[in-house]
């Protein structure tokens, strides 16, 4: 998979598990730009990615990442 | 991570009368489902069906309580009904710790009541995280 073949999947986890449809990811989008995405909601989005991409993070990559550009660089990494 | 991957749980509830009373008292559901014995016969049920919600609070008691840490949120719950309780019958819950991630500390249970007929009354999951 690609960098744009993930966000589209990243895209979709994020509308289910906010709960949003009208949710629209950049590389750049960051928590403070989706109003949904907050602390127990990250956590959530963390465990959905992890079993969708069929992945494990570790803690200290999580605190990494400034934008969902640097999360799909993790995942690609995998 | 103080649970571990598999780990397995077990306890036995009763929905008694001080159960039933106490949650029609709080919640006031009195839908003659959980109220009419000649109701819920009607219906096809052998007695007064038992809120599956209360089903809900022994949840609450099995994370809050019976963990080896309380230091513990409830993520999300998902709870299928699969057969009536009724008064006094006592349930057998068995819940195992199906998936974890480690990274945020989240561990999902998978849980089910039964019943003295060997019967599944209730089944889901939990996702609960340990806090730091």
């Amino acid at each position: 998979m690609n960098r744009d073949e993930i966000l589209g999947q990243l895209t979709t986890i994020f509308h289910d598990e906010l709960d949003n449809d009208e949710i629209v990811l950049h590389f750049e989008t960051t928590a403070d730009d989706i109003e949904e995405w907050d602390s127990l909601s990250h956590i959530q989005l963390i465990v959905a990615v992890e079993k969708a991409f069929k992945v494990r993070f570790t803690s200290s990559e999580i605190q990494s990442w400034n934008n969902v550009g640097e999360m799909i660089d993790c995942i690609l990494k995998k | 991570m103080i649970l571990q991957l598999n780990q397995k749980f077990q306890h036995q509830f009763t929905v008694d009368e001080r159960v039933y009373q106490g949650f029609i008292s709080i919640f006031e559901d009195k839908n003659l489902l959980h109220t009419s014995e000649e109701f819920a016969r009607k219906k096809g049920f052998q007695s007064r069906v038992m809120h599956g919600n209360i089903l809900n609070g022994f949840l609450s008691f099995f994370i809050g309580q019976l963990l080896p840490t309380e230091d513990v949120i409830i993520l999300s719950q998902q709870i299928n009904f699969k057969n009536p309780v009724y008064l006094n019958d006592i349930l057998n819950f068995e819940a195992f710790v199906e998936e974890q991630s480690e990274a945020v500390q989240v561990s999902t249970f998978k849980f089910k009541f039964i019943n003295k007929e060997n019967k599944t009354v209730s089944a889901g999951k939990i996702q609960i995280k340990e806090l730091l």
